[in-house]
């Protein structure tokens, strides 16, 4: 894609900047102007990320921006295809759509003066995870994976209660472990190859691996692959290193948990996969055996995840243990090592996202009406008192369990296609996919049983949505999205497969 | 069918390699362009230019899908009307509005066909009313139609029940008759598939309607149980979509030979799978235990439809994937073919011990289907002409029996609010019209003639001999028949003790101090529940006198798949 540049062809790299300056403009401001500078650069930023996904699918391929004078060994660069810009619009819908159903009990949850830090926060939480998509340089992404870490450290504590400090400190630990092991991975990389750009460390990554066991960089490269998979692993919560999760997600406020969720792990999921492509070399990685490690973890991974979602009480935190579970799925997908799989795991990031979101806010719809409390057994006839949520947990669900017409049941069905495929690794996954589906029906239906059987005398009130038309409106989008994913999943399919074409060209 | 999706992505890389000075042009109609093929591929290309004659037909075949889920969700969000004949009126013309366009649909789509929209590449919703579908959904539509006008009069207040739940019942009542007709439309796996999934979930509130801690159990159990069943149906449906040339139902099998040469073990287990995963809804041995808890546990008339149609789609799916979709040349002769008979004919010995052995009406009606739906699938498991055509004709007679069974139960309980067996003594003084509807029943269920039981049966007996399998040929028809007498034996008693009730029936009452003189105690039910229950007990006779015109219906469908 030489010669001239189209005006377009700037939208990633503005939006990156305009997040940045956003926050830095809003740290002057106060909470309610941060609030509006936040809604409009989202807005921009899916505006722009539109755009650019069309240039991208017309143009086809990818092209790369260069950043500053520098040309390509040196300089910085970003790298936009199909899959980077569609990433980018659905991950800033995702966020838009978060905040505004979360934004009530922001208002309630955390102290005034602090709101507008929330913002500033969340913008410097949206440009790190757009420069995860878009850069095309290791060491940007590290920059950037710790920007992530920091804010989203902020996120979890800014409502401030003992459970959120201990579940941030949690958090930090582990994430500064999962991105130290990132950084050690990347300086092995750049000793062994000398680059920092990703297209240039493939060619020198793949003549290595070409000489063989006798080299003696083989050993070493094979523990820089593992160490950044295991990095990138912990941070996005595979299995064995899923600790910090649930407090995570279960005590912070709710669009926190519903970010956390759905966006900040699968950047750096999403990172993962760029790195599997773009710096190791698909080939590479399939040969290593990194994948069969993260094939068993993720197994292990979805049903451990469901058992401890079945045992938990607190609904929120039985929404968290079910993220490990779905982490699992997408890990599933990386771990069986082909096309499909892949294809299956980014559209399990898609759907996740769009369902787990849903799942957070609604949730906190129903425990709002019955008396704040999350214990499962207060939460009964709540689908009564606050009828929106109530449908969007079912739907939410329902999509979790792999019914028809959701999202999730084309994960299910993409997963198991792969499966069917991979002749090693078909009987295991499809063993394991369909115990997490019955697991998962059993949590999941039970709760939504529960929250649809009446309850005779109950002292608390019902709200109908007209009073958090915000809330509803987040809740009724989202539930579009899913339906939309799940009913017209052939052209975002296809759009993946081309998107993942170009990513590895 | 071409996908669009491709061709345009085909195009423009053929432009941009061959001609990049046209490229700018492209770009500039390209997001156009791409728009309206996304549109297409999404609805209307297939919609209007399949293999449909105009779009009118359509219309014919998705009304009576779409109607009633429209209808039944308008009921489960509207506000409750202040007079409870509002809703009666609202929930009876949708369901006479539903019947009539189902009605008028299955005479006028037979052959046609329509794609809706697509799942995912080469996974398209898909359409097509054959002879199977359309039979199936007949008897769903007569079945749905007198079950719902009963439940007008079941579910009227004064039993206990509220208001609320009773517009919620016929909300979700009418959604799963939709549901159930595009079930039987559906052309291909994945449909059914999706379809399937469907009913299971707007069934569940019906099992779950009375909200007590019996009936949250029950539809726990459900739901698990064809969570568990439907999953093993969808990776039969993985491995299909891998070795068939299609997933469109196809009479005589998809299984594509070059891809399968090598592994027919596998695909052999595979078919077990998806035998074992619908035999869950159709309540066959090992995974049957769901059915005794949920049919009971729910109003009369929901558990006249669960036991005389919901555990018919189970069969529908066994039947699709054994004919359409393995190809019955596949399975005969294999470990599977004789797995299944052996599963079918314990599973048609079990419940009926069981049946004998229980006490609750209800229950002892629900052990009864799971024998009785056996019947059917040993039916379609000998593979063999005689006795598919029997299988398919107890489909038919089971569902009208078992519907009249089910609704005479409801009017007894209804009406005297006993549920056990030995309770019912002198049933027949108090309300005779229903217990002679009862009794027609249970006799064509037992098979004698010339009630329907009898010609189904008869097919049955006379395929399992014709089949020429060792053991089962004769091993068959002996528990078929000891299954008839136990039939008898669990069924007649509510006849027998409720006419005869013997001496001691008076003591009571006369201890009670009140005049028991039993002609001016009658307890009969109102007619809207008699005549439904009256049309069933009517059918049930009725079509083993004249037979014909099923027979030959069904002859020609076996015709076309064994």
């Amino acid at each position: 894609m030489a010669g001239q540049m189209e005006f377009v062809q700037n939208f990633p790299c503005f939006s990156i900047m305009l997040c940045m300056f956003a926050g830095i403009i809003s740290s002057a401001l106060k909470g309610k102007a941060a609030k509006w500078i936040n809604t409009a650069v989202l807005c921009a930023n899916i505006l722009m990320s539109a755009a650019v996904l069309l240039f991208a699918v017309d143009k086809g391929g990818y092209y790369v921006y260069v950043m500053g004078q520098f040309p390509a060994p040196w300089g910085n660069e970003l790298r936009v295809g199909v899959l980077e810009a569609g990433m980018a619009l659905f991950f800033c819908v995702i966020m838009l759509l978060s905040l505004m159903g979360g934004r009530h009990k922001l208002i309630q949850e955390v102290k005034e003066g602090k709101h507008g830090l929330y913002y500033i926060l969340t913008d410097l939480m949206l440009s790190s995870l757009l420069a995860l998509i878009y850069t095309n340089d290791l060491f940007t992404a590290y920059v950037f994976v710790e920007i992530n870490t920091i804010s989203a450290c902020g996120l979890i504590m800014i409502r401030q209660n003992g459970r959120t400090i201990e579940a941030a400190v949690r958090y930090m630990i582990m994430s500064l472990l999962g991105s130290g092991l990132f950084l050690m991975g990347l300086c092995m990389l750049y000793d062994l190859t000398g680059h920092l750009l990703m297209s240039n460390i493939e060619g020198k990554v793949r003549e290595i691996y070409l000489a063989g066991t006798g080299s003696s960089y083989h050993i070493p490269l094979l523990i820089t692959i593992a160490v950044i998979s295991v990095g990138l692993a912990i941070k996005s919560a595979l299995f064995p290193f899923h600790a910090w999760l649930p407090d995570a997600y279960g005590y912070s406020t709710v669009s926190s948990a519903a970010i956390l969720s759905s966006l900040v792990s699968k950047g750096y999921i999403f990172l993962l996969f760029k790195i599997i492509y773009r710096v190791i070399g698909f080939e590479v990685f399939h040969d290593s055996k990194i994948v069969n490690i993260l094939f068993i973890f993720s197994l292990m991974g979805m049903i451990f995840g469901s058992l401890s979602a079945i045992k938990e009480n607190d609904v929120r935190r039985m929404i968290a243990f079910s993220s490990i579970a779905q982490i699992g799925y997408i890990y599933m997908g990386i771990g069986m090592g082909t096309q499909a799989g892949m294809v299956a795991a980014v559209f399990h990031v898609l759907s996740h996202a769009a369902t787990k979101s849903l799942l957070f806010i609604a949730a906190i719809g129903l425990t709002d009406v019955s008396g704040g409390s999350r214990k499962l057994t207060e939460l009964t006839g709540s689908g009564y008192r606050n009828k929106i949520a109530g449908v969007a947990f079912m739907v939410g669900s329902l999509s979790m369990v792999g019914v028809p017409l959701f999202s999730g049941f084309i994960s299910k069905l993409l997963f198991s296609q792969a499966a069917v495929q991979n002749e090693g690794k078909m009987l295991p996954t499809l063993i394991v996919l369909g115990i997490s589906t019955i697991l998962n029906a059993i949590y999941f239906m039970k709760t939504v049983i529960r929250i649809y059987t009446p309850v005779g005398e109950t002292e608390y009130f019902g709200v109908t949505w007209r009073e958090n038309k915000g809330y509803a409106a987040a809740l009724v989008c989202f539930m579009a999205l899913n339906v939309m994913l799940g009913v017209f999943s052939q052209p975002i399919v296809d759009l993946i497969g081309v998107g993942l074409d170009s990513f590895s060209a | 069918m071409q996908n669009a999706w491709q061709i345009h992505f085909t195009r423009k890389n053929a432009l941009e390699s061959g001609h990049s000075s046209r490229v700018l042009v492209y770009g500039m109609c390209g997001r156009m362009c791409f728009m309206r093929d996304v549109w297409q591929r999404c609805f209307f290309r297939d919609f209007c230019y399949g293999g449909m004659r105009g779009i009118g037909m359509v219309v014919i075949m998705l009304f009576p899908i779409l109607f009633p889920l429209i209808a039944g969700f308008f009921l489960l969000v509207m506000k409750e009307p202040k007079n409870r004949n509002v809703l009666v009126g609202i929930a009876g013309a949708a369901l006479g509005i539903a019947g009539g366009s189902a009605v008028y649909a299955l005479c006028r789509v037979r052959g046609q066909d329509a794609i809706l929209f697509s799942l995912s590449k080469a996974l398209p919703v898909y359409l097509k009313p054959d002879s199977l579908g359309i039979l199936f959904a007949a008897v769903v539509t007569v079945v749905w139609v007198l079950a719902g006008f009963y439940s007008f009069s079941y579910m009227a207040p004064g039993q206990g029940e509220r208001k609320e739940g009773e517009k919620r019942f016929y909300g979700f009542y009418l959604m799963v008759f939709g549901v159930l007709v595009g079930l039987c439309f559906s052309g291909n796996l994945i449909t059914f598939y999706i379809f399937y999934e469907w009913m299971t979930l707007l069934s569940l509130p019906l099992v779950l309607h009375t909200r007590s801690r019996e009936a949250v159990m029950a539809g726990l159990k459900y739901l698990f149980y064809s969570f568990c069943g439907a999953y093993m149906a969808l990776l039969g449906l993985y491995f299909l979509y891998r070795y068939g040339r299609t997933l469109t139902f196809t009479a005589g099998g998809v299984l594509d030979e070059t891809l399968v040469a090598g592994r027919e073990g596998l695909l052999l287990v595979l078919a077990l799978f998806m035998l074992l995963g619908f035999g869950v809804k159709a309540g066959m041995f090992p995974l049957h235990a769901w059915l005794p808890a949920a049919h009971p546990v729910a109003p009369a008339p929901a558990s006249a439809v669960l036991s005389a149609i919901i555990v018919k789609a189970g069969v529908l799916g066994t039947v699709r994937v054994v004919y359409y979709m393995f190809g019955a040349d596949f399975l005969r002769g294999t470990w599977v073919q004789t797995v299944w008979m052996v599963l079918a004919l314990v599973t048609v010995f079990m419940g009926s011990m069981l049946a004998y052995r229980e006490n609750v009406l209800k229950k002892r009606l629900a052990y009864s289907t799971v024998s009785q739906v056996s019947y059917i699938l040993f039916g379609l498991s000998l593979l063999q002409p005689e006795a598919a055509e029997g299988a398919l004709l107890h489909v038919v007679f089971h569902a009208f029996i078992k519907c009249g069974l089910f609704l005479a139960a409801g009017v007894m309980i209804h009406k005297t609010g006993k549920t056990r067996v030995d309770e019912l003594r002198g049933i027949g003084k108090e309300m005779p019209v229903t217990v002679w509807c009862y009794t027609f029943a249970s006799l064509a269920l037992i098979g004698i003639p010339p009630a329907s039981g009898f010609i189904s049966k008869w097919y049955l007996a006379q395929g399992a001999l014709r089949s020429g399998i060792p053991v089962f040929s004769w091993l068959g028809p002996v528990v078929l028949l000891v299954s008839a007498l136990l039939t008898a034996g669990y069924l007649l008693p509510v006849t027998m003790r409720g006419f005869f009730p013997g001496t001691g029936y008076l003591k009571p009452e006369q201890e009670e101090g009140r005049r028991a003189v039993f002609f001016s105690v009658k307890k009969e039910a109102s007619p809207l529940m008699l005549v439904p229950l009256m049309v069933l007990a009517v059918l049930a006779v009725a079509l083993g006198i004249f037979p014909n015109p099923l027979t030959a219906c069904i002859a020609e469908i076996v015709a076309g798949i064994v």
